[in-house]
C-alpha cells in the first residue's frame, strides 16, 4: 500500500509551493532537499505497490508502482536533479516553482494506474510546463507558450474524449494494454483517440511542431527540463498501453529520419536538439511498435539513458549560450579554446548520442535495432540505420563542431560556471558509466530474462555500429572539405507548422469572420424580429393598448352581454 | 349543543356576528385585533372542519333543524372544506399584516367600518364555499361583493381613481350577479328546488332550452365573478386601487371561491349526464389559454406592479380553467391544486407589495429601483413568491404547473397536447415580466427621483406575514405530496355522480 506522501508528484508539487515562500537564497538547496526526500521514499517503495481508491462508485488506482514506472521514475529524479544543479544559479520564483512543477505532474502521471488520474497529471503537466516556455517573458515566448497550450489542452481533451469512450465500453479505467484495432481490422475509436493524444505529446510527425516552436525560446534550464518530461511520459505510456502496435514502428521510423534533413539545415543550435528529440523518440517508438521482449527493453532503456546524455548536450550548448548570449550556430565557433572542460562533456554527449561503443546511446540502441532485425523488417531495419547515421551528422557531429570548432567567431569567453560544470560533468560519467557498465541500468529493464543473454559488446555490434559512425564521419568530413556541407546561414527555415501557421491561420481565420458574420445575420435577423413583434404586442397589450386600457364600464357590460350570446348560441345549436 | 355536530355553521356565524360588533368598537387598534382574532379562530374551526371531512367524509348540516330540500343545507366535501382552510389561511396571516398597512393608508375614524366591511367580506366568502344551497350561494356572493366594493373604495384615500375602480366593479360584479340569479330562477323553474344535490337529481334528463340558458347563464355569471378573459376588465384596476391588503386578500380568495363554485355548478350540479358540458368545457379551454396568453402579454408591458400583478392573476386564471377544462380527475385535482398555490403566491406578491408602497408611497416599477438593498427581505421575499409564479423547480408553482402539464399530456389527444405546450410557453411569459421587476430590485438604488430617500424597513409583523406565505410557496415547493393527494380525493369526490361520497 503506497501512501499520498509516498507519491513523487504529490512531494515535489507541494515542494514547488514551499519553495516559492523560502528566501530566494534558500531556493536550490531546498529543492534539491525536496528532490532527494522523494527519492529516498521512491527507494522505499516495492515493486507491485499500489493505492486502490473508490471514489464515486469508480475504482481508481492513483499509484501503481511496477518496473516501468520505477524505470521512468528513477530517470526522472536523475534528470531533475541534474537540472537543479545546472540552473544553480537560476533563483527565479517562477522557473523555480515550474521546475519541481512540472516533473512532479510527470512523475505523478507515471505513478498513475487509471485514466481518471493520468488525465489530472496530464492536465497538470501541460500547465505546469507551460510557464516554461512563458519564463523569458518576450511578446515571442508569450505566443510560443500559447501555441503549445493549445497543442498540449487539445491533446488532453482527446486523452479525456477517449478516456469517456473506452469507459462506456469496458467500463473499467484501468491503465493496460489496448489494441489500436477490433478483431475486424477497424480502428477503436476510444483507443484511437488516446493514441493520437499521446502521440501528440510524443510528438508523432506532423504533429511535432510544438517541440520546435516552443523548447527552443524557453530558458536555458527550462529547455532541458521541458526536453526530458513531456515526450518520455508520451513514451512512457506508448508502452504500457501500445506496445506492439504495428502503426508505431512505421511512425517511428518516419520520425527518425525527417527531423535530421531540418536539424542539417538549422542554424539555432538548439533547435537542432530539439528536432532530434524528435528522432530520438522515433527510435523508442519504433521499439515500442515491435513490441518483442528486446526491443520493448531496448525502448525504455534507450528512453533512460537518452534522457541523460540529451540533457547532456542541452546543457553544454546552453553554457556556451549562457556565457556567448547566442545559441546560433553562425554567431558560434572556435570556442574550444576558452570552454575545454564544456567541450570535453559536449563531445561525451555527442558520442553518447550517436551510440559510440563506450557510450550509453550504444549498448541500448543495439536493443531497438536487434529488435528490427528480428522481425525481419528489412526496410525498417534499413531505415533505422541510416537514422543513426543522420543522428551522428546533426547531433554528433554538428553539435560540438559548430560551437566550438568551425570558423572562428572571435569570441573568448570564460569556461561555464562551475555548478553547470558539475552538473554536466555527473551526466558525462553517467553516459560513460552506463556505456561501460550498464548492468544496473539492465536490472531495471522490464524483460529480465531477454536482458540476461544480451551482450552489447559482441563482435557483431561493434563492428556493426563503428562501420556506420566511420561511414558518417568521412561523409561529413567529405561533406565539409567539398563545402557540400548546408553552411551555417541564419534563416528560418519551414517545417510542417508552416502549413498551419501562414494559410491554416488564414483559412481559420477566414472560417471564423464567416461563422461570425453568418450569427450576426441570424442573431441580428432574430433579433429585428423580436422588436418588431414586441411593438406590435406593446401596441395591442401595451398600458394604452386594446387589450390592457381601462375601459369604460358600458363597454364591460357588453362583452358580458357578448359572452352569454356565444354562449347561448353554443348551447343552443351546437350542443 | 355538541361542538362538532355545530361545527360546520362556525366559520360562518363567527365572523358574521363578528362584523356588526366589529363597528361597535373605538377607532385604532381595536377592531383590527378583533378581526385578526376572529381570522385565527376561523382558520382554526376550518382546520378542524376540514381534518373531520378527510376522516369521516362528507359533513350535512341542516340550518335550524330544517332538512335539505327546504331548509338551507351545508354541505362540506373535501373540496370546499380545502378552499375553506385556504381562505381562513390567507386571513389569518394577510389580517395581521393589514394593521400597519391600513394604518398608514385609511382615516383612523374608518377603521371600524373598515375591519367591519373586512369581516364581512371574509364571512361571505366563507359562507358561499361552504353552502350546499344554490340560493344562499348567491346571498353570499352579494354579502362579500357588495362589502368588496366598498372595500376598495376605500383605497381612494391614497388614489381618488379607487372610486371609479370600485364603481365599475360594483356595476360589473352586479350584472355577474343578475346573471347568476337569473340562472338560479331559471333553474328553480325547471325543478322546483334550490339545494345542490336536490337540483342534480332533478336535473338528470332535462335537456331542455330553459336548463340550457340558466347554464349559459350562470356561466357567464360566475365568469364575470372569476374574471375569465373577456370579462376581467374590471379586475385589474380594482385590484390596483385597493389598499394594499385588501389586494392581497381578494387576490388570493375572491377569484378562489367563484373559480370553485364554478366547479361545484360543473361538477356537482349539471354533471357529466349533460351532453352539453363538453361543449361548456372547450369554451373554458379556448378562454383560458386565450387568458393565459392576453393577460400575460399585458402584464409584460406595465409598469405599475399592482396592475401587472393583477394582470399575470387573468392569467393564472386561465390555467386554473384550462384544468378543469381537461374533465378529468387529474386536470380539476391540477386546477384546484393551481388554485391553492395560486392563492399563496399572489398573496406574497401583493403583500410584499404593501410593504413598498408602506414606505416609498408608489407600486409603480420605478419605486422598486434598488430594493433588494432597501428592503431587502422584502425584496427577497418578492423574489421566491415570482419564483414561485413563474414555476421554478423547488417553489409552489412548479408542483401545480407540473401538474397541469401532466395532466394536459395525460389527457392525450391533439388539443390537450398542445395547452400543454401553450402553458410552457405562457410560463416563459410571466418569466419575462417578473424578471422585469427582480432585475430592477437588484440594480443598485437609484441617485435621482423621487425614490432616493433612505426608509426604515418596514414593521416585523408585516415582514412575518410576508414571509408566511413566502415559506408557503417554499414548503409546499417541497413537501407538495399531502397537498397533490388531497387536491386528487377532492377532484375524484367531486367528479363523482354522488358529490358527498366518503372515501
Amino acid at each position: 500500500m503506497l501512501e499520498l506522501s509516498d507519491n513523487p508528484g504529490v512531494i515535489l508539487l507541494l515542494g514547488a509551493f514551499i519553495i516559492i515562500a523560502l528566501p530566494t537564497i534558500m531556493r536550490r538547496p531546498a529543492m534539491l532537499l525536496i528532490t532527494g526526500f522523494s527519492a529516498m521514499r521512491l527507494m522505499g517503495m516495492e515493486v507491485g505497490d499500489q493505492t486502490v481508491l473508490s471514489l464515486f462508485g469508480l475504482d481508481l488506482t492513483p499509484m501503481k508502482f511496477d518496473v516501468l514506472s520505477r524505470l521512468f521514475l528513477i530517470v526522472f529524479h536523475i534528470a531533475v536533479t541534474l537540472n537543479i544543479i545546472y540552473s544553480w544559479g537560476v533563483k527565479n520564483a517562477t522557473e523555480c516553482w515550474a521546475s519541481l512543477a512540472y516533473p512532479a505532474a510527470a512523475m505523478g502521471g507515471v505513478l498513475a494506474g487509471d485514466w481518471i488520474t493520468l488525465f489530472i497529471w496530464w492536465e497538470l503537466a501541460a500547465l505546469t510546463s507551460v510557464f516554461l516556455v512563458w519564463q523569458p517573458r518576450t511578446r515571442e515566448t508569450y505566443l510560443a507558450g500559447m501555441r503549445y497550450m493549445v497543442i498540449q489542452i487539445a491533446s488532453g481533451v482527446l486523452l479525456l474524449g477517449g478516456i469517456v469512450i473506452l469507459f462506456r465500453q469496458s467500463g473499467a479505467l484501468a491503465i493496460g494494454a489496448l489494441d489500436l484495432r477490433d478483431p475486424s481490422g477497424l480502428f477503436n475509436p476510444a483507443a484511437l483517440m488516446l493514441f493520437i493524444a499521446i502521440g501528440v505529446k510524443s510528438a508523432f510527425p506532423l504533429l511535432h511542431n510544438w517541440v520546435q516552436d516552443s523548447y527552443p525560446k524557453s530558458t536555458l534550464g527550462g529547455t532541458i527540463i521541458l526536453s526530458v518530461f513531456t515526450t518520455k511520459l508520451a513514451v512512457y505510456l506508448m508502452a504500457r498501453v501500445f506496445a506492439g502496435t504495428p502503426e508505431l514502428i512505421w511512425i517511428g521510423a518516419v520520425m527518425t529520419i525527417f527531423p535530421i534533413f531540418f536539424a542539417l539545415i538549422e542554424n539555432d543550435l538548439r533547435k537542432v536538439l530539439s528536432y532530434s528529440i524528435n528522432n530520438q523518440v522515433g527510435f523508442m517508438l519504433t521499439g515500442i511498435g515491435f513490441g518483442t521482449a528486446a526491443s520493448m527493453n531496448g525502448a525504455v532503456g534507450y528512453a533512460f539513458s537518452n534522457i541523460i546524455f540529451e540533457s547532456l548536450l542541452f546543457m553544454s550548448v546552453g553554457a556556451a549560450m549562457y556565457r556567448t548570449g547566442t545559441s546560433k550556430a553562425t554567431e558560434l565557433g572556435g570556442l574550444y579554446r576558452t570552454m575545454p572542460l564544456t567541450l570535453m562533456f559536449c563531445l561525451i554527449g555527442a558520442l553518447s548520442i550517436s551510440a559510440f561503443p563506450g557510450f550509453a546511446g550504444f549498448v541500448t540502441k543495439g536493443l531497438i535495432l536487434d529488435g528490427a532485425a528480428e522481425g525481419h523488417n528489412f526496410i525498417i531495419w534499413l531505415i533505422l540505420l541510416f537514422a543513426s547515421a543522420g543522428v551522428l551528422e546533426h547531433a554528433g557531429i554538428k553539435i560540438p563542431y559548430f560551437t566550438f570548432f568551425a570558423h572562428d567567431s572571435g569570441k573568448r569567453p570564460k569556461e561555464a560556471p562551475p555548478m553547470m560544470l558539475i552538473a554536466m560533468g555527473l551526466s558525462a560519467v553517467l553516459s560513460v558509466g552506463i556505456g561501460l557498465y550498464p548492468e544496473p541500468l539492465f536490472n531495471l529493464l522490464p524483460y529480465q530474462e531477454q536482458i540476461a543473454d544480451y551482450h552489447p559488446y559482441s563482435a557483431y555490434h561493434i563492428v556493426e555500429q563503428l562501420q556506420l559512425l566511420l561511414f558518417a564521419v568521412l561523409a561529413f568530413a567529405l561533406l565539409i572539405k567539398f563545402k557540400l556541407y548546408p553552411p551555417e546561414v541564419p534563416s528560418t527555415n519551414l517545417d510542417f507548422d508552416w502549413l498551419y501557421r501562414v494559410p491554416g491561420r488564414a483559412l481559420l481565420f477566414k472560417i471564423v469572420s464567416l461563422i461570425v458574420s453568418l450569427w450576426r445575420w441570424l442573431w441580428g435577423g432574430a433579433q429585428e424580429v423580436v422588436t418588431r413583434v414586441m411593438a406590435r404586442t406593446h401596441r395591442t397589450h401595451g398600458p394604452e393598448g386594446t387589450l390592457a386600457r381601462n375601459w369604460p364600464v358600458g363597454f364591460m357590460a357588453l362583452w358580458t352581454a357578448v359572452v352569454l350570446a356565444v354562449a347561448l348560441v353554443f348551447l343552443y345549436w351546437v350542443a | 349543543m355538541d361542538f362538532i355536530a355545530q361545527l360546520p355553521v362556525l366559520p360562518v356565524v363567527l365572523p358574521f356576528v363578528a362584523a356588526p360588533l366589529c363597528l361597535l368598537l373605538p377607532a385604532g387598534r381595536a377592531p383590527w385585533v378583533w378581526a385578526t382574532l376572529v381570522a385565527w379562530a376561523t382558520f382554526a374551526l376550518s382546520l378542524i372542519l376540514l381534518e373531520q371531512v378527510w376522516i369521516n367524509g362528507t359533513i350535512s348540516y341542516a340550518m335550524g333543524g330544517w332538512s335539505a330540500p327546504m331548509g338551507i343545507a351545508y354541505r362540506i366535501d373535501l373540496t370546499n372544506g380545502m378552499v375553506l382552510a385556504l381562505i381562513s389561511f390567507v386571513a389569518a396571516v394577510v389580517f395581521p399584516y393589514a394593521g400597519p398597512s391600513v394604518r398608514d393608508e385609511i382615516a383612523h375614524k374608518q377603521t371600524p367600518a373598515f375591519y367591519t366591511a373586512l369581516l364581512l367580506c371574509f364571512a361571505g366568502l366563507i359562507g358561499v364555499t361552504i353552502t350546499g344551497d344554490a340560493f344562499n350561494v348567491f346571498v353570499f356572493l352579494e354579502i362579500s361583493s357588495l362589502s368588496t366594493y366598498v372595500l376598495v373604495a376605500m383605497g381612494a384615500g391614497r388614489d381618488r381613481r379607487a372610486l371609479t375602480a370600485a364603481f365599475n366593479y360594483l356595476v360589473m360584479g352586479t350584472i355577474g350577479a343578475t346573471f347568476f340569479v337569473i340562472g338560479l330562477g331559471l333553474l328553480y323553474m325547471a325543478t322546483g328546488t334550490l339545494n345542490m344535490i336536490d337540483l342534480h337529481e332533478r336535473l338528470v334528463g332535462q335537456d331542455n332550452r330553459v336548463v340550457k340558458a340558466a347554464f349559459a347563464f350562470i356561466v357567464t355569471g360566475l365568469g364575470l365573478k372569476l374574471a375569465m378573459l373577456p370579462l376581467h376588465l374590471w379586475l385589474p384596476p380594482a385590484y390596483s386601487y385597493a389598499p394594499s391588503s385588501i389586494t392581497a386578500f381578494l387576490a388570493a380568495t375572491a377569484t378562489k371561491v367563484a373559480v370553485y363554485i364554478m366547479l361545484r355548478f360543473l361538477y356537482t350540479v349539471f354533471g357529466f349526464d349533460f351532453p352539453f358540458l363538453s361543449v361548456a368545457l372547450d369554451f373554458f379551454l379556448i378562454l383560458g389559454v386565450a387568458g393565459m396568453f392576453v393577460a400575460s402579454l399585458a402584464a409584460m408591458f406595465q409598469d405599475d406592479i399592482k396592475m401587472m400583478l393583477a394582470y399575470s392573476s387573468v392569467a393564472q386564471i386561465g390555467y386554473m380553467l384550462l384544468g378543469i377544462s381537461l374533465g378529468t380527475v387529474d386536470g380539476v385535482a391540477a386546477g384546484l391544486l393551481h388554485l391553492v398555490n395560486h392563492a399563496f403566491m399572489k398573496a406574497a406578491l401583493f403583500m410584499a407589495v404593501g410593504c413598498v408602497v408602506l414606505r416609498l408611497g408608489s407600486h409603480q416599477l420605478s419605486a422598486f429601483q434598488g430594493l433588494a438593498k432597501r428592503m431587502p427581505w422584502t425584496a427577497w421575499g418578492m423574489v421566491i413568491a415570482a419564483m414561485s409564479l413563474a414555476g421554478i423547480p423547488g417553489t409552489a408553482g412548479f408542483i401545480s404547473k407540473f401538474a397541469l402539464l401532466q395532466a394536459s399530456f395525460d389527457k392525450g389527444g391533439l388539443t390537450p397536447t398542445i395547452a400543454g405546450f401553450l402553458i410552457v410557453l405562457s410560463s416563459l411569459l410571466a418569466v419575462v415580466y417578473l424578471m422585469r421587476v427582480v432585475r430592477v430590485m437588484l440594480q443598485p438604488l437609484p441617485e435621482s427621483g423621487p425614490f432616493t430617500k433612505p426608509v426604515v424597513r418596514p414593521p416585523l409583523l408585516m415582514r412575518v406575514s410576508l414571509w408566511v406565505m413566502v415559506l408557503a410557496n417554499i414548503y409546499f415547493g417541497l413537501q407538495g405530496g399531502g397537498l397533490i393527494a388531497l387536491t386528487r380525493r377532492a377532484a375524484s369526490i367531486l367528479m363523482g355522480v354522488d358529490a358527498g361520497g366518503a372515501m
